[in-house]
């Protein structure tokens, strides 16, 4: 053979090598195409449920009130005038308000006649409207005696149908609203007394049997109490157990043990911690039942592994240089730890706890087994008080029948992945203000 | 003080076994102050691992095993009674890639003034990075950046920095484990020079892949082989003159 037939014989031109590449070409494509679809499937889904939450919830964030003009009637209220500011506000308090209401409601719609019609009107308005009344009487008491436009808050059925949930064309038997409510509403209406407005009531106040005064605020307080006790907890035992292990245990049997089961932990389904919390907290120690201080304590039981886990991995990722470095410089194994190893790893270690505080966030079922599940309409004041917390509460509302529940539950929703997304962004906030470059 | 003439280290009959692989064999060394002694040999022959001997480093890997006697000033420094800590403040050592911890210029040289105490007040700690400095001939170059992290620092700075680290505890012995192997030739003729003149001050031991660098910076060199040392004298009888086989084979490069 010459070294031209070598030449034109060279391997990476015959037809067999073409075909190879194409073949490559194709594979590498269908790779990317399956990866890619992979990425749609999930931004889809993603996308679904954002703007079904919020295309429901978004409205959960709205209240509706009727402009009605309250008489302040002297002969229902039966002030004395020389009360002092206590005795006036319990005074205030034990005032027929419901009474004030409708007389006005009457004084409104003159030609509603009949007990049940009266009834029917007074309806339209909340019983949160009650507490509406009070609170000018308590706040100015010389209105007595003064008709005062008052925007009061309407019932649930009234905001749903304003809302566009209740739809007029249907059956007057089939929906929640009579005939007679829509043409006092269409009244009111063409007066201009229905008002939307913020529900800033939704922010401020804890739960209600009734949609329109429900509000999340007790299930916040009950989820921040309850992960303050968490994080009190878990973090500086998951990370004194990850420094312990990564550094200072001996590498045998019964650490590689310990580490099985930690890994194992970490996949344990959230429940059964709920039982172990239950059984433990509850039963052998007799805690208080749906206090944020055992649904801490659970949670901080579920958030350990985690901690551990993401810990150990920042712990690792320190380069053993820079551990040399000190230990040669004559750092005891301690100042190794404090002075070096731990500052750079912090950043990972508080990125994992901040992940693991958000799932512990997003956790339900433990806290159902503890308590947390209750009805409880005062926001907590302590860590004893019995709370719940927002995914309890998620939960709680999607399970009321009340059409005005739906709403709310997905503002709460809304409230909940506000808390998520808030504190994934100081996870990585956090990692790149503190990383350190070596 | 017999300064030059009495062996600062004298290792006996030192053995390093990792688990059943035996490291050391049976190496006996002499190390005096103001004078370079410089580790050769091929890769895996011990080098290392007998540097790190001297300042008990390998204390931390659980399978290393040691018999035999090192003594630092006639101290058994593997005696239940030798705080491991101080000694390796006393044995100093600088690490083959740089790594100076990812904190400012001033902290990486008062990092072990503070923790072993040596400055009283903030000026005499300004005056032990200033001196420590100096002596590493850094201070011309970063004296006006002191609060920069020195991680910023070239390669060669870096490896200057970690000496000047190392000298700021006031160290009897510097150990250097090829501490020019990621540098460029120039910082490594800087480091050099700087060798030279820390040997008035300090017993300097460096273990090296580099002949030339050993010729160089040397007074007194041990050949390793497989564990061994199989020739050690000064270094200019050693390039000259080797007496045994393998040692001429590898410093004409015929071998390693």
């Amino acid at each position: 053979m010459t070294d031209k037939d070598l030449a034109s014989k060279s391997p990476w031109t015959t037809e067999a090598m073409q075909k190879r590449l194409k073949k490559r070409y194709r594979k590498e494509a269908i790779f990317k195409a399956v990866g890619l679809s992979g990425l749609l499937i999930g931004l889809c889904a993603l996308a679904i449920l954002v703007i079904s939450i919020f295309t429901t919830g978004l409205s959960g964030f709205k209240e509706t009130r009727l402009t009605i003009d309250v008489y302040m009637d002297p002969a229902i209220i039966k002030a004395a005038p020389d009360l002092d500011e206590d005795a006036r506000t319990a005074h205030m308090t034990r005032v027929n308000h419901r009474a004030l209401i409708r007389n006005s409601l009457r004084l409104a719609f003159p030609d509603v006649k009949g007990r049940r019609d009266i009834m029917t009107l007074q309806r339209l308005t909340s019983n949160g409207a009650r507490d509406e009344v009070r609170q000018a009487l308590i706040d100015d008491p010389t209105i007595i005696g003064q008709t005062i436009p008052m925007n009061l808050r309407a019932s649930s059925t009234v905001d749903m149908y304003i809302k566009g949930q209740i739809s007029r064309d249907v059956e007057q038997s089939a929906r929640k609203i009579s005939d007679k409510q829509l043409g006092w509403l269409d009244k009111l209406s063409a007066e201009g007394r229905i008002v939307k407005g913020f529900n800033w009531a939704f922010f401020s106040s804890g739960d209600s049997r009734e949609p329109e005064l429900a509000g999340i605020l007790g299930a916040a307080v009950g989820s921040l109490l309850t992960l303050l006790v968490t994080l009190v907890i878990a973090f500086p035992i998951g990370v004194a157990t990850a420094i312990y292990l990564e550094e200072f245990a001996p590498r045998n049997k019964w650490t590689d043990m310990i580490e099985i089961n930690i890994n194992n932990l970490a996949a344990v389904p959230s429940i059964i911690f709920g039982l172990l919390g239950l059984a433990i907290f509850l039963n052998v120690f007799n805690m208080p039942r749906s206090a944020p201080l055992v649904g801490g304590l659970t949670l901080a039981l579920m958030t350990l592994p985690t901690i551990i886990i993401t810990s150990r991995a920042a712990i690792r990722a320190v380069p053993p240089s820079i551990r040399e470095a000190a230990i040669g410089m004559g750092a005891s194994r301690v100042q190794t730890q404090l002075h070096h190893v731990l500052p750079l790893s912090l950043p990972g270690i508080l990125t994992g706890t901040i992940i693991g505080m958000a799932q512990a966030l997003g956790e339900t079922a433990p806290l159902l087994m503890i308590g947390m599940v209750a009805f409880i309409v005062d926001v907590p004041e302590g860590i004893l008080d019995a709370a719940t917390a927002l995914p309890v509460q998620i939960f709680l509302w999607a399970d009321s029948a009340e059409r005005g529940f739906m709403e709310k539950t997905s503002a709460a929703i809304i409230v909940l992945l506000f808390f998520l997304v808030l504190m994934n962004g100081l996870a990585i906030w956090m990692r790149h203000k503190f990383e350190k470059r070596w | 003080m017999e300064n030059t003439s009495k062996a600062m280290i004298e290792a006996r009959n030192v053995n390093v076994y990792y688990d059943d692989n035996h490291a050391i064999k049976n190496v006996d060394l002499d190390i005096s102050s103001g004078t370079v002694t410089a580790l050769i040999g091929p890769s895996g022959c011990g080098k290392s691992t007998f540097l790190r001997c001297i300042n008990r480093m390998n204390d931390s890997i659980p399978s290393c095993r040691i018999t035999g006697s090192i003594t630092l000033d006639g101290q058994d420094i593997y005696d239940k009674a030798i705080d491991v800590v101080q000694l390796r403040a006393r044995v100093g050592m600088v690490f083959q890639k740089p790594n100076p911890f990812p904190k400012s210029i001033y902290d990486n040289v008062a990092y072990g003034p503070r923790i072993h105490g040596f400055a009283r007040n903030s000026a005499e700690l300004d005056e032990i990075v200033f001196t420590s400095l100096q002596k590493s001939g850094l201070w011309n170059e970063v004296k006006d950046r002191l609060d920069t992290s020195g991680t910023a620092l070239s390669g060669g700075q870096q490896q200057r920095l970690c000496i000047a680290r190392t000298i700021a505890v006031n160290p009897e012995v510097i150990l250097m484990d090829e501490p020019c192997s990621a540098l460029d030739p120039i910082a490594t003729a800087i480091i050099e020079e700087l060798i030279e003149e820390l040997r008035n001050r300090f017993a300097i031991v460096i273990v090296t892949h580099s002949m030339q660098q050993a010729a160089r910076v040397s007074q007194k060199t041990a050949f390793f082989h497989l564990g061994e040392i199989l020739e050690f004298g000064d270094t200019s009888e050693i390039f000259t003159n080797p007496k045994v086989e393998k040692t001429k084979d590898y410093i004409t490069g015929r071998y390693g």
